[in-house]
């Protein structure tokens, strides 16, 4: 491959070899080979003892709470996520730009911090967690508190995918509509939305790729409980932590194989809809 | 063939006609107001509740007590070393996106887009993994891990594995922002001072760096924030050592496991205020240099 | 269907883009708005459609005052100088939405819908294209897809926002001829906005000089060639 890319080239232009070193040798160093080390030892390892390590009820259990949940939040965070996206692309109200900004908060925030922000607000004893505490519901240390994690940790990638496409959309195609008698849900469902699809769906796309392996946020908030609330990654930790690096390559592996059959999946729908609708 | 028998019978009739209108673009004052609250009941839920609580539970026993905290050994010294962490791994990305950016926008190569896919790569694996990869290569059970110990230079449990995580999981952010600009600003200016007789090097600082300044600068303020919180790839790296290799969301974690409440948040706030500095940066650039961050926004 | 425009004005904030203006269409009649840009002709149109409200004045279908009839109920067939096809829908689907838009007890029935758009693509001359995209057609077909779009909707007149601004000389010329057709098919009442002097008296009955907001001159296209009545419309059916 690279032999290829070193041949190709004919341009005036200078730097080529010594751009090109740098590029190869980082992504080379930085993900390649780490990656191919970890393939590699599932390879070791035997596929018998890594279907062995994950073909158990533990492990079934932790990936099955991952993707569900991931799933979950990245839907949530498609609705959210769009109808922000539309709030602030197309109305005005004081401190417009202020929630424009805030929306990023969580790009920026270490995830670490909101762990343990999110636990201290949604305990039992906390603001919110006293609360469903009192209406006899517990959010912290289940399933709840984990999906709330993961939909903060992924709630800007819809509304700054979709936000521009917004703002693209020309006027008059939403004025033809209405000229054909469409009324303004009409219009939104059937013109708005599918315009909004590749972009939300890139969107969804990343805040699914992001809630699947999140570990920081989740943590603290999790309980950890094996069966019930551990997830993927944090499985991961606990086999390093036994020293078991066979069974950690195990379940790193099978979680890159769903991650990327999932993100496969997205990809292909949406060559699909660009190829038919054209660049958007 | 044009059948003109208009369905009259289906017509509103005239005595309705009169003040029904409104701007065809327009939802209903109304539904705008339901969705403006929706938005920013879940946002300040969501997203300003536990930055709040951030702050009000690192001055829950005021602010001397907080500040005292961080004064703690300990903390100076996960302070000190997630400023180094960040001070190597977010120039090594700058310098990588440069050149990454560099011969995709500038050059035609076949194996481009598979190029691209790996350099993105990195978004799509969960930080955890990244880790357990780095591990797998540079830990003391590998062969290469084996030597780089023998020989006294520890890759895990150690700086150069921290900084090779954060690389890791910050990777794309500065090649990312910086192709979409490049590829906008084609490549005519470069080649119209080459054949002014300028060098490669005179034509890439005096030509190509000013165009892609604010993008960069801003690829590097999100490379920045997210190489001094990541947690995930360094909690499997670092080997969590107190006063060694405990980086500041690393010191959350064990002070927050110990019930330091004070102490965790208090840490805790001092990286919360870095992201709000970041997003107000970012804010500002996004105010004054819109049309250059236009094509990062678009793409 | 008669449209009457009485007094109309309309204002931007501090800028006025039509002084109050009259004007009598007369049923089945094709009208062009020609004047330079800003001079208040799209911003007629746009108030005829239904899409802008005016400051003051009235407008008058068949003598009901329709000014604050919403844009979906005034049935305008409205042709958009971009277009504004549905680039997410086939052609068969862009001119089948007025009709499936409509609330269902309205609503035709499928196989009258499917009739009701092949014929249309039928009088645009384009019946081969109903399954593709608007994005594989050519400047041209859009347009008349555009058109057969507002048609479909059975509408009581038929309004174009420079129809063919966006379009080549060559093919300018056919779809003059392609307009006029379809105009005398129809009857419908039909107004085009236009910058254009020769498209306006080569295809109009009726043609409506606009300057500044204001109209200058309403008269068949040889009475204003002949008669211009002021400088203004001498100077600019002269350029």
């Amino acid at each position: 491959m690279a032999l290829a890319m070193l041949r190709a080239s004919r341009s005036p232009m200078p730097g080529f070899g010594l751009g090109m070193g740098i590029t190869l040798t980082m992504l080379s160093l930085i993900v390649i080979l780490p990656i191919g080390a970890l393939l590699a030892k599932g390879i070791s390892y035997g596929p018998a003892e890594v279907w062995a390590t994950i073909n158990t009820p533990r492990v079934w259990a932790a990936l099955h709470l991952s993707f569900r949940l991931a799933l979950l939040a990245a839907a949530f965070n498609l609705v959210f996520g769009t109808l922000l996206a539309w709030v602030l692309a197309r109305y005005d109200f004081p401190g417009r730009r202020i929630v424009d900004a805030v929306v990023d908060l969580p790009f920026a925030l270490p995830t670490a911090v909101a762990g343990i922000a999110l636990t201290a607000l949604y305990a039992p004893n906390g603001t919110f967690g006293s609360i469903a505490k009192s209406m006899g519901g517990k959010i912290a240390y289940t399933e709840w508190g984990i999906l709330i994690a993961l939909i903060f940790v992924g709630l800007p990638f819809v509304t700054r995918t979709v936000q521009p496409v917004i703002a693209e959309i020309e006027k008059e195609v939403e004025e033809a509509s209405a000229t054909l008698g469409a009324g303004r849900l009409y219009t939104l469902r059937r013109v708005i939305l599918p315009m909004l699809a590749p972009a939300a769906l890139t969107g969804f796309a990343l805040s699914l790729a992001r809630a699947v392996g999140e570990y920081g946020s989740v943590i603290f908030i999790a309980g950890n409980l094996p069966m019930k609330t551990e997830i993927a990654p944090l499985l991961i930790v606990i086999k390093l932590e036994e020293f078991d690096y066979g069974g950690a390559a195990a379940i790193g592996i099978a979680m890159l194989l769903i991650s990327f059959s999932m993100l496969l999946v997205i990809n292909l729908i949406q060559i699909w809809s660009r190829r038919r609708i054209g660049h958007v | 063939m044009y059948d003109s028998t208009l369905s009259e019978a289906y017509a509103l009739p005239p005595e309705r006609w009169a003040q029904k209108w409104r701007p065809a673009t327009d939802e209903s004052r109304l539904t705008r107001v339901v969705l403006i609250a929706i938005a920013l009941t879940g946002l300040g839920l969501l997203v300003l509740a536990p930055l709040a609580v951030v702050f009000a539970e690192a001055l829950a026993k005021g602010g001397v007590a907080a500040m005292a905290s961080l004064a703690q050994p300990e903390a100076l010294s996960a302070i000190k070393l997630t400023l180094l962490v960040a001070a190597i791994s977010v120039p090594v990305n700058a310098i990588f996106g440069i050149a990454a950016a560099w011969v995709i926008t500038k050059f035609d190569f076949r194996g481009k887009a598979f190029l691209i896919t790996l350099i993105d790569l990195p978004f799509s694996v969960s930080p955890v993994v990244a880790g357990l990869a780095l591990v797998l290569l540079f830990g003391t059970n590998s062969l290469l891990g084996g030597w780089l110990v023998a020989s006294g230079h520890p890759v895990i449990f150690a700086l150069p594995g921290i900084v090779l995580a954060s690389v890791f999981v910050t990777f794309p952010f500065v090649a990312r922002e910086l192709i979409p600009v490049m590829i906008e600003q084609g490549r005519t200016e470069e080649e119209a001072a080459l054949t002014l007789g300028a060098s490669g090097w005179r034509v890439f600082l005096t030509v190509t760096l000013p165009n892609i300044r604010w993008a960069l600068l801003y690829g590097v303020l999100l490379c920045n924030a997210r190489a001094m919180g990541e947690f995930g790839a360094v909690a499997v790296v670092s080997g969590k050592i107190r006063g060694q290799t405990a980086t500041m969301p690393i010191t959350i974690e064990m002070l927050y496991n110990e019930y330091l409440s004070v102490a965790a948040f208090s840490m805790a706030g001092v990286l919360a205020l870095l992201a709000l500095l970041t997003l107000l940066l970012k804010t500002v650039l996004e105010w004054r240099h819109a049309d250059q961050l236009a094509a990062t926004r678009r793409h | 269907m008669h449209i009457e425009i009485d007094e109309i004005a309309k204002t931007f904030g501090n800028t006025t883009a039509l002084h109050p203006v009259s004007l009598p269409i007369p049923s089945g009649a094709l009208v062009a708005l020609l004047g330079p840009s800003g001079s208040g002709k799209t911003t007629l149109l746009r108030i005829l459609g239904g899409l802008e409200f005016p400051t003051s004045g009235r407008v008058l279908f068949d003598g009901q005052d329709a000014t604050g009839l919403s844009v979906q109920d005034r049935r305008a067939g409205f042709v958009f100088q971009s277009y504004a096809l549905f680039r997410h829908m086939t052609v068969f689907e862009n001119i089948a939405y007025g009709l499936r838009a409509r609330p269902r007890r309205i609503r035709p029935p499928a196989a009258e819908i499917e009739r009701r758009v092949l014929k249309l693509l039928e009088l645009i001359q384009l019946p081969q294209i109903a399954e593709r995209y608007p994005n594989q057609l050519s400047g041209g077909q859009r347009q008349r897809v555009a058109l057969a779009r507002a048609l479909a909707i059975e509408p009581r007149m038929l309004l174009l926002d420079e129809p063919f601004g966006a379009l080549d000389a060559r093919v300018r010329k056919e779809l003059r001829h392609g307009l006029r057709e379809i105009h005398d098919t129809t009857g419908l009442t039909t107004v085009f906005v236009t910058h254009d002097q020769d498209e306006a008296m080569e295809l109009a009955d009726l043609v409506v000089v606009m300057s500044m907001g204001r109209i200058e001159q309403v008269g068949r296209p040889q009475d204003i060639r002949a008669r211009p009545a002021t400088p203004f419309v001498r100077e600019f059916i002269a350029a």
